[in-house]
């Protein structure tokens, strides 16, 4: 096949350009006036970024949204975890659901439920409330900083519960049975033993969740922008959105200090999880801790956690697909059903723009997604099988990605792009995706890949089999579900790009997250439900079969 | 089947190290025996292993499985694993995780395309010889590591090779385990009558498992021989000291009485076996195993090879006691009878046997 030092080769170069060319050109693009003046030094954008008046605000606002997500997200996943692995709570499998099925809800859909819920003009529920106690003032303004950190701390709520589930569960119980015993109650317990041994994982949760609102657009945009709550985010996409003087050159200089942020976080983080393990004692006698019992407290308990699923699973799909059916927001009543038709759906589907971005998002996800599988297929098995110094830089640049805000990569992408023909074509958009999220597909494949221990092929031949006979009965039925899943979980992400997309997207290359942007800042929640509920469908149609595939895939792992 | 080898020479490069795994080996693995390559981890036995099946190229020599030359690279013959037909157990089983247990046993007859009823036969035949019948549709997740090892047995002999070859085939068992399928794999083996090449890294399980015992160090095969004559009476100190508990008592060989020879040694003057017939004056060392220091209560004048000492420690361990024995600058260590009256303090007189002595060039 291919001499292995020139593959190790041939891939570092093609990830590396994909993950260093957008920071490298980032930097440049803030070293410049504009496009047309690219490579002539100047520090006059950084000076224009951060003698913004405003800029403190943003700042300050980026913190507190950050900040008051990961509090949120992190404390409800501590919740959750608690109950989960420690008492006898009754209908545990609503844990897994949690903890999977928001993926299949694109942020953008989530936030504009809720802005279609709260909103404090005719938000749904503030209207009921109204209706209900004859209140004259709304009853939650979602428009607000601590609008944007309920629905984005509810946004980042797998992500910490699947860093501290873990965690919890790995905990060795004799160290809060030695506290009980020395006569201390289960609060107190838990306050002075179980918290203080869990403090690592918590703080690699919050970490997380402060990198991943930080590079979130969909609840700066679609709820903070309408309120004139700008965060690091929306304040570059305010720089670059205004059509005849888009300003990437300040776009770049503030990208600048997020991608510095995010490379900080993404350090400690990893820090933090290399530090962890010396940290939480695992106990290797695998005993179940005792379930604390919740007596009185059983279903007041499960209505929390069955609340909690509620709001974030089945409200946001019932609230889009209720406002798809109306021609204007209205409270649920007699009249509100009897005016439900299908035409938000019969004029989105006519719709040119909203039919060439549902084309678009389907090619990116199918055509994307194979390529990016490929290319993943050849950077894990190096990855895995090669194991020199070539091949561990290629890990790093591969995971590097991970880091960065998907915006600011996608600003050094258009300095780029506007040099080259590929420029407002699909094809930009598909490099840039596939740049982003390589990730996705290398961590499937690549553990695809550990599970075939070269004792499985070498067996083969042993048994009297070729190279072509091993590779079609041992090689390639063990890396297909990885390589399946990894597909799946690329063509899903590619289906709802934002935050990317809306820095490359052009006329003519719209896509569905976009197109969606799109109808949210028109007001035009009607169509806007319609095609959010067609990308649900699709989406979670794609996790269902990748979450399928998966147990399978870890089903087949040897048994030790 | 017989194997021959013939200088065969494999080295390793890592950080700018060349590691000689395989040394100019030179060995003839005889027909129908169950023969164990034993030594240190690291000292080259599985490349050598890998290197007869075809996993491993050398860097040099020849190899002959029956009268086919396999390997050369003078001749520049490369016979692949596949068309070499043996049969082989790995170190990690290498169970194929996404089939059942049938298709694991039946591959290598799916490879040869037997006719499928032939093959239904042959599977049956080998998994009732591991006693896994009936196991025919368990998934190969499902099965304990004990089985794990049954199946990949099951398939290392269903095609019926001439050879077969394990690597550490017990090493990943629980040491209870271990002892059990020890003595399977023994009863297995007898009744095949196939050449077994076995490597491991366990003295217990060489000596009790083999016919003939190769033991390895640094690339090397040191020595040969059956596993008595390895364990009372061979010729090289290291592989006296790697077979089994030792003491290795130093002097200088005094006079030849026939297979024996006298012995001026740091204790005194010892008869042992001499096989190895080296000549009076030279330096040498009298290997004695702890097992063969016997108590006595004749005194030392009153006999050859008897010597008085002083019982340094003495440890109960159940079966026996566990002892160390000073006898002036020389500490031997010894297993004593449980019955045995003493205490630690006392004096005491050993014996040694004069056939259950050898002497080793030092
Ligand atoms: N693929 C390899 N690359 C570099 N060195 C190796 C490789 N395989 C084996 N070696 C080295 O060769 C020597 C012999 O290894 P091996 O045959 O596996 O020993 P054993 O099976 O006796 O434990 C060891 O020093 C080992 O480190
Ligand atoms: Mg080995």
């Amino acid at each position: 096949m291919f001499k292995k030092p020139t593959l190790t080769t041939t891939l570092i170069i093609i990830v590396g350009f994909l993950t260093l060319c957008p920071v490298i050109m980032l930097l440049l693009g803030s070293f410049s006036q504009d496009f047309v003046s690219f490579g002539q030094f100047t520090t006059v954008k950084y000076v224009e970024a951060y003698t913004d008046p405003d800029f403190a605000d943003i700042l300050w606002n980026t913190v507190i949204f950050t900040g008051g997500s990961a509090l949120v997200a992190t404390l409800l996943a501590l919740f959750l975890a608690y109950v989960n692995t420690r008492t006898d709570l009754p209908f545990k499998f609503i844990f897994k659901v949690i903890a999977i099925v928001p993926m299949m809800i694109p942020h953008i859909l989530f936030s504009v439920s809720w802005v279609l819920l709260l909103n404090p003009s005719n938000g749904t529920l503030n209207r009921l409330f109204m209706d209900l106690f004859g209140l004259t003032d709304a009853l939650f303004d979602i428009y607000t900083l601590p609008g944007m950190i309920l629905v984005e701390g509810l946004l980042d709520l797998p992500i910490a519960y699947l860093i501290i589930a873990p965690a919890m569960s790995a905990f060795d119980v004799s160290l809060e049975e030695s506290s009980k015993v020395c006569g201390a109650s289960n609060l107190r317990t838990l306050m002075r033993v179980t918290l203080p041994v869990l403090r690592p994982a918590i703080l690699a949760s919050a970490i997380l969740v402060i990198v991943r609102s930080l590079a979130s657009f969909a609840v700066p945009s679609v709820i903070g922008m309408p309120g004139r709550i700008y965060v690091l985010s929306t304040h570059i996409y305010r720089n670059i959105a205004t059509g005849f003087a888009a300003d990437f050159g300040k776009a770049a200089a503030i990208g600048m200090s997020a991608l510095a942020a995010s490379i900080t976080l993404i350090y400690v983080y990893r820090y933090l999880t290399s530090e962890s393990g010396k940290f939480v004692t695992i106990s290797s006698r695998g005993f179940k801790p005792t379930l604390i019992k919740l007596k009185n407290a059983k279903y007041p308990m499960f209505l929390i956690v069955g609340f909690l699923s509620f709001i974030l699973i089945l409200l946001p799909v019932l609230v889009l697909f209720y406002t798809s059916m109306l021609p204007y927001s209205m409270v649920p009543s007699a009249k509100a059903f009897s005016m439900m038709s299908w035409d938000n759906w019969i004029e989105v589907l006519k719709d040119p723009i909203s039919l060439l971005s549902l084309k678009n998002s389907l090619f990116l996800g199918v055509v994307g997604a194979t390529i990016g599988t490929t290319l993943s297929i050849f950077v894990s098995y190096v990855i895995v099988k090669v194991r020199s110094t070539a091949s561990g830089i290629l890990e790093s640049l591969s995971f590097l990605s991970f880091s960065f805000p998907g915006i600011v990569i996608g600003v050094g992408f258009m300095w780029f792009f506007v040099r080259t023909p590929i420029y407002g074509t699909l094809t930009a958009l598909l490099i840039g995706y596939i740049a982003t999220y390589l990730p996705y597909g290398i961590r499937p494949i690549s553990s695809a890949f550990v599970q075939i221990h070269s004792h499985l092929e070498e067996s083969s031949r042993v048994c009297g089999a070729g190279p072509f006979y091993t590779m079609r009965r041992i090689v390639i039925p063990l890396l297909i579900p990885g390589i399946v899943s990894g597909w799946i979980l690329m063509a899903s992400m590619f289906l709802r790009e934002l935050t990317l997309s809306v820095v490359l997207s052009r006329p003519g290359t719209e896509v569905l997250a976009v197109q969606i942007l799109h109808f949210a800042e028109d007001g035009l929640w009607g169509p806007l439900s319609a095609l959010g509920i067609i990308m649900i469908f699709i989406s979670s149609a794609l996790v269902i079969l990748a979450a399928v595939l998966g147990s399978k895939l870890t089903k087949m792992e040897v048994v030790k | 089947m017989e194997i021959r080898i013939k200088g065969l020479t494999r080295n390793y490069y890592s950080e700018g190290k060349q590691i000689k795994a395989l040394d100019n080996v030179d060995l003839t693995i005889p027909a129908n025996k169950i023969f164990t390559l034993l030594g240190p981890s690291g000292c080259g036995k599985t490349t050598l292993l890998r290197c007869i099946v075809g996993l491993e190229t050398p860097d040099a020599g020849e190899i002959y499985i029956g009268d086919d030359l396999v390997w050369s690279s003078e001749k520049n013959i490369f016979v692949p694993p596949e068309n070499r037909g043996l049969g082989m157990v790995f170190q990690t089983y290498a169970i194929w995780p996404h089939m059942n247990v049938f298709d694991n046993v039946a591959y290598p007859l799916q490879t040869s395309k037997t006719p499928k009823d032939i093959i239904r036969q042959q599977v049956a035949k080998a998994l009732n010889f591991v006693q896994l019948d009936g196991f025919e549709s368990r998934p190969a997740t499902k099965l304990s590591g004990g089985q794990q090892q049954r199946v990949a047995l099951a398939r290392a002999l269903v095609a019926e090779p001439k050879v077969i070859l394990f690597d550490e085939p017990l090493s990943n068992l629980d040491a209870k385990l271990r002892e059990e399928t020890r003595k399977e794999l023994r009863s297995f083996l007898t009744e095949l009558k196939i050449t077994a090449i076995y490597v491991t890294h366990d003295r217990i399980e060489a000596l009790a498992l083999s016919d003939l015992i190769a033991v390895m160090r640094a690339g090397k095969i040191i020595e040969i021989g059956d596993p008595k004559k390895i364990y009372f009476n061979s010729d090289h100190k290291f592989v006296a000291d790697f077979i089994g508990r030792a003491n290795l008592i130093k002097g200088k060989v005094e006079k030849l009485e026939g297979e024996h020879a006298i012995f001026a040694s740091e204790i005194g003057s010892i008869l042992a076996l001499n096989s190895q017939r080296i000549p009076v004056g030279q330096d040498a060392m009298l290997c004695v195993r702890p097992e063969f220091i016997r108590l006595t209560s004749e005194h030392k004048d009153q006999g050859q090879n008897i010597f008085r000492g002083l019982m340094e420690t003495l440890i109960f361990i159940g079966e026996a006691y566990e002892g160390e024995i000073r006898i002036g600058d020389t500490l031997l260590t010894t297993t004593i009878e449980p019955t045995e009256n003493i205490v630690e303090g006392d004096d005491i007189s050993i014996a040694f046997d004069p056939d259950h002595c050898f002497l080793l060039s030092a």
